[in-house]
């Protein structure tokens, strides 16, 4: 038996083979997490689309002080132009979600290809395409990010395109190895023996088994996605001009924002990237975990079975 | 030796229940009463057999008498080992009598081992724990161990992937008996065996609980099983015992309804019928397959043949030749790994063939493309033998019987295709058929999902059906009703059919002709009574003395 | 006999890996349009002799083919080019860095291994209590923080009392070895805190749920039959085995530590490659740009390699 460690896909949880998705999403709702999850990322959401209503100061002209800090006027203080901390903040999301959003799209197009084919066909189309992805996983893609970025120059749809095209490799071995051990499923063969096409197999037997899959992936990627906007944008990378989240703790710590010991200029930011992330990480999480079958059984569990006395019953009652 | 002059139990089971709590927030269904009462008594020296089918309790009854269920569970009653009731507090009092004097052999030896550890050092292990012998003897007694279960002491610094399936079943038999336990509890030992070791693990058991003093108690679904290991048994059902006693008794006598269906569902090689009708050679059989051979490798990849390596050369169908008339049924049998698997996997042209000709109805196979396949699956169908997994389970009955009507562009319109669905759900039995076509495979039972599944071959009207192993997976008391259905559908339509079965008892009584297939050959061709009978080759008469019976007067012939 | 065979296939991966990254370096930089050819050698405020002497060794008159031929002669050398900051060799720039950057990370790491290994068990095998939730919940809040956040958060709060630039004081005059080397625990104080608190999440969350499902398997539930004891069962069965999983997944989020040094290197003005890295971009400085993309490439893939030494280690059933 192989299990090199980079060998995709060897590593994946087995994943139970999802009753439609109505059960999973019940699945998935019987877990708290997953509630509290959705909640905040549905707060997130909701704050995106109404933004321009939302936000009670321009982003653009200063509305106070050089920061200020948090008054009753201003919750969240204001940054070094003046501007309102909170309004920045709500914008910003608004990119940064954007950017998360598409870039994920992308990488979930390329992963759910390569990893469709790969696990299908199986064979010699696999040992290719995972080759490449095996490349891909190792070399440190914030760093070709950087240069890339650096190379092609500093704007927001190079920083879309450059997350996409390197994120895709961890979904395209979850989604090989669920199609891998889909393809050995006994159904499909059963479905395979009665003539049924490659593509109606694929449509209709397999794609719907890795759909909810794909999006627990799709919103673990939207994570990493945002968390990569916020480091590039960090170091310079993303559109200077655009506001989001990562060019608002950017631009703070550019302006020393850390030695003025105005914490209301990054604090805001900050925790509105981790309270997303969070809320997408555990709606993730939820998913996958409903979806592995190993984690329902423990053997050491920390408490025991009970004794039970019967009342009224003696040993020959049956 | 009868139980009346059996000596006093070692090991009793007095009114046990247990409960498991579901989480459920539903007041009745919080709680399932899985194990409703049971007693069961067995003294040193005897082996007892708990027979049931799946979910019957017989597993969580092993697991509690070993403390060792999950903490949904609430459990009653008394468990006494030499008289001593070690349940009365819990985890306290069972804790220090597992392994010294109850040990258990699990399900799944497969994963009983811990995949990173040697053999050795696990058997080691519970010595350590225990203390059973000086440090320095732990060595000697684990070489001691496995000897006596017939494995090379050599063995003891490999690791478990490096055993057989057979050997690690000894292996896990030598770890139970590492601290000399009065009582062992075997769960399914044999289950995931072949039959001629499944024989070996059985003469093993039998030999160390008259050599050791060991009260057994031998948990499994197979009543040939218990027959022959076994001098009384107690049949579980639904978490009762329905019955209890001598095996010859039960055999000859059942009281319960329950355990003469059992019977009646088990097979017996020996009691097959004479002969089966005989059928006259057709001119253009249905199936003939000249000197197939299929390669290990299956199908060869694009990039090994860029690279002009040449494809793995051993075979794992070394040119067979069978024929299936119409309305005949053969069967061909062998252990796994025998071949019988990619036969039919090249049969269907799922897998490419290294030589030979397959010939479906009169039309060549091997080598066509998967469009020129299409129009010929039609007439070749395949039966699986997992009924929960051959079912996509987001499909309703209706959609997985449309799916291939809809697949071949057969009936025109809606209406017509509900009657041909309608009509394939009666013919397997499932009536009225408007009772199931909106269920979910989860709401149907084993035996009804495979009855679904051979509905969804019916739809095509084929001629030639090839089952795999069509009811190892079923329940024992629901299979003779899958084999008679097949029984009928060749009788009634005409269809030939190929069955492939590990299970030489199956064969004998439903097929007409046996085929017996070993290391990619067939050694022995013929109609079944003869080969059961009166068996040429030597791999047929090991095979048939390691098939257990159901009569325990049976002794295997030799 | 087949064991080595797996060694071998590893080593192989890594050499093609690097070489693989050596030659993206160079068609990423001299090939694509928009990357001028003859940027190696315009170093700003180089004397003709330089740049003369830079265009020769790169041959950069010469067809690509050839170009690529002596890149790679050149590299075998050591030699990167010069740094268009300050005009010293790539390859003397990146080795100092790297002797910065390198105890820092690995401390980082070791200590965020370490603490996501026990949190991880210690919420694994007290599962559904309410330690189990909170260090779950603590685990997940800290995975969501953005490095630099918490980064921007320890100058905030800490600075005061803890050095927080550089990795020693320049104004600082060492009386003895062991006051150096003080001096520069001192400073990497939080920039390692930082990395600890952003990768042990990580380590948790992947322990945790390696645990959970090794608790399922069978043979845990042989050695409770067998009477070993609970904290044994952990280590020699759950433990061992969930190991294998937590290696590769933890070889995989080595580019997470790579970001999150940069990351901390550019906040705590750390002079390592990181921050070499960084400011490369922001000058402009190709040269030390491509040098620092292919030192922290080899680095990632040797410690990959390092990983599958481990994984080779820990399974016994690695045949090929």
């Amino acid at each position: 038996m192989s299990n090199t460690s980079i060998d995709a896909g060897e590593l994946v949880p087995e994943v139970e083979v999802s009753h439609g998705l109505w059960v999973t999403l019940r699945a998935v709702l019987r877990q708290p997490s997953a509630i509290v999850g959705l909640v905040i990322v549905g707060l997130f959401v909701i704050s995106a689309v109404f933004a321009p209503l939302l936000t009670p100061y321009s982003t653009t002209d200063a509305s106070c002080g050089v920061f200020d800090p948090p008054s009753t006027a201003h919750w969240f203080g204001c940054d070094d132009g003046g501007i309102d901390v909170l309004s920045l903040v709500i914008i910003g999301g608004r990119v940064s979600m954007l950017v998360g959003l598409f870039a994920t799209v992308i990488a979930m197009v390329l992963g759910a290809g390569v990893g469709l084919l790969s696990g299908y066909f199986g064979g010699s189309t696999d040992t290719v395409l995972m080759r490449i992805t095996d490349y891909f996983l190792v070399i440190p893609q914030i760093v070709l990010m950087i240069v890339i970025a650096a190379v092609w120059g500093p704007s927001l749809s190079h920083v879309v395109v450059v997350i996409g095209i390197l994120m895709w490799t961890g979904t395209a071995r979850v989604v090989r190895a669920q199609v891998k051990s889909l393809r050995e499923r006994v159904y499909i063969k059963r479905v395979e023996s009665l003539g049924a096409s490659h593509t109606r197999i694929i449509v209709r037997h397999i794609l719907p088994q890795v759909g909810p899959l794909l999006v627990a992936n799709a919103v673990l990627a939207i994570t990493v996605a945002i968390f990569t906007e916020t480091a590039l944008a960090f170091l310079g990378l993303s559109d200077p001009t655009a506001i989001t989240w990562g060019t608002i703790m950017e631009h703070a710590f550019d302006r020393a924002a850390t030695s003025a010991g105005a914490w209301w200029a990054v604090v805001p930011a900050g925790m509105a990237v981790a309270l997303f992330i969070m809320g997408c990480y555990l709606i993730g999480r939820s998913i996958e975990d409903s979806l592995n079958p190993r984690l329902k059984v423990s053997y050491l569990s920390p408490r025991s079975w009970a004794m039970r006395t019967l009342v009224g019953r003696g040993p020959d009652a049956l | 030796m009868s139980p009346e002059d059996a000596r006093s139990p070692v090991f009793e089971i007095k009114d046990l229940h247990v409960w498991f709590d579901t989480g459920s927030t539903r007041r009745h269904t919080r709680e399932v009463h899985t194990v409703k009462g049971i007693s069961l008594a067995v003294a040193p020296g005897e082996r007892l057999g708990l027979v049931g089918e799946s979910g019957c309790g017989k597993t969580t009854t092993i697991l509690a008498s070993l403390g060792l269920l999950p903490p949904s569970a609430s459990v009653s009653g008394q468990i006494l080992l030499e008289g001593k009731d070690i349940l009365a507090a819990g985890e306290k009092t069972v804790g220090p009598h597992r392994w010294n004097d109850i040990a258990m052999v699990f399900q799944g030896a497969m994963n009983a081992f811990n995949p990173v550890k040697t053999i050795g050092w696990q058997i080691a292990e519970a010595l350590r724990v225990h203390r059973t012998v000086e440090p320095r003897e732990r060595r000697d007694r684990v070489a001691e161990l496995l000897e006596l279960v017939g494995i090379s002491a050599a063995n003891a610094d490999r690791f478990p992937h490096e055993f057989s399936g057979g050997m690690k079943q000894r292996a896990v038999i030598a770890m139970a008996l590492a601290c000399n336990p009065k009582v062992l509890l075997a769960d399914e030992p044999t289950t995931a065996l072949d039959v001629v070791v499944q024989d070996q693990i059985l003469s093993l058991l039998t030999k160390l609980t008259e050599e050791l003093d060991l009260a057994l108690i031998l948990v499994t679904h197979d009543l040939a099983v218990v027959a022959q290991t076994c001098e009384r048994a107690a049949v579980m059902l639904d978490g009762l015992i329905v019955e209890q006693g001598p095996m010859t008794e039960l055999y000859r006598n059942p009281q319960h309804q329950y355990t003469r269906q059992l019977f009646e569902s088990t097979p017996d090689v020996f009691s097959a019928p004479v002969a089966s009708h005989e059928i006259a050679p057709v001119v253009a059989p249905l199936l003939d397959v000249t000197d197939l051979k299929v390669s290990y490798g299956g199908r060869r990849s694009w990039l090994s043949s860029l690279r002009n390596k040449p494809s793995n050369d051993t075979l794992a169908v070394d040119g067979i030749s069978l024929r299936v008339q119409p309305a005949e049924m053969l069967a061909l049998v062998g252990q796994s790994g025998c071949g019988k698997t990619s036969t039919v996997q090249a049969i269907l042209g799922m897998v490419p063939t290294g030589g030979g000709s397959i010939k479906v109805a009169g039309t060549e196979v091997t080598g066509l493309s998967r469009a020129q396949w299409r129009p010929l699956r039609r007439r070749v169908q395949m039966i699986y033998q997992d009924p929960y997994e051959s079912l996509d389970i987001r499909f309703r009955v209706r959609h997985t019987l449309e799916e291939p009507l809809r697949i071949h562009g057969i009936g025109k319109s809606a209406k017509e295709r509900t009657r041909i669905i309608t009509e394939a759900l009666e013919r397997v039995g499932m009536t009225p058929p408007e009772r199931y076509l909106g269920r979910y495979p989860h709401e149907l039972s084993g035996g009804q999902r495979q009855r679904v599944a051979i509905a969804a071959s019916l739809v095509l009207d084929p001629t030639l059906l090839l089952a795999d192993e069509p009811v190892s997976m079923l329940d024992v008391s629901v299979r003779s009703g899958v084999l008679e259905l097949l029984d009928t559908l060749r009788r009634d339509l005409g269809m030939g059919i190929l069955m492939i079965t590990h299970d030489l008892s199956t064969a004998a009584n439903y097929a007409d002709r046996i085929a017996v297939m070993h290391q990619g050959h067939i050694v022995e061709e013929g109609p079944a009574w003869d080969v059961v009978n009166t068996p040429t080759h030597d791999y047929t008469r090991t095979l048939l003395a390691a098939v257990p019976s159901p009569d325990p007067e049976v002794r295997k012939v030799s | 006999m087949r064991k080595s065979g797996y060694l071998w296939k590893r080593s192989v991966f890594a050499l093609v890996t690097i070489y693989v990254a050596i030659t993206l370096n160079f068609v990423l930089f001299r090939v694509l349009p928009g990357s001028a050819v003859s940027r190696i050698s315009k170093v700003p405020n180089a004397s003709p002799a330089l740049k003369h002497a830079l265009e020769v060794q790169f041959g950069l008159d010469k067809s690509m083919w050839q170009q690529y031929v002596l890149y790679l002669q050149q590299l075998l050398h050591g030699n990167m080019g010069i740094s268009y900051q300050n005009m010293q060799p790539v390859s003397d720039n990146l080795k100092s860095a790297l002797l910065a950057t390198l105890p820092m990370v690995t401390i980082g790491t070791v200590l965020a291994l370490v603490i996501g290994i026990a949190v991880g068990v210690l919420s694994a095998v007290r599962r559904g209590t309410v330690t189990d939730h909170a260090t779950t919940n603590v685990a997940v809040l800290f995975y969501a923080f953005p490095t630099q956040f918490l980064g921007m958060m320890m100058l905030i709060f800490a600075a005061s009392f803890l050095p927080s630039a550089g990795m020693t004081d320049p104004f600082a005059i060492y009386t003895s070895w062991a006051d150096e080397a003080g001096d520069v625990i001192r400073h990497m104080i939080l920039p390692v805190l930082t990395l600890v608190l952003t990768l042990f999440a990580e380590n948790t969350l992947i322990v945790r749920s390696a645990m959970l499902e090794t608790l399922g398997e069978d043979y845990v539930l042989t050695a409770r039959a067998k009477g070993v004891p609970r904290r044994k069962i952990v280590r020699s069965y759950a433990l061992r085995n969930a190991m294998l999983p937590t290696i590769t997944l933890v070889a995989l989020s080595l580019g997470s530590i790579v970001t999150g040094a940069i990351l901390i290197e550019v906040i705590f003005s750390w002079p390592g490659i990181g921050r070499a890295l960084y400011q490369a971009v922001l000058a402009r400085d190709y040269p030390m740009l491509q040098g620092g993309f292919l030192v922290i490439t080899v680095v990632v893939v040797v410690f990959n390699f390092i990983a599958d030494l481990l994984y080779f280690r820990f399974d016994p059933r690695i045949t090929t």
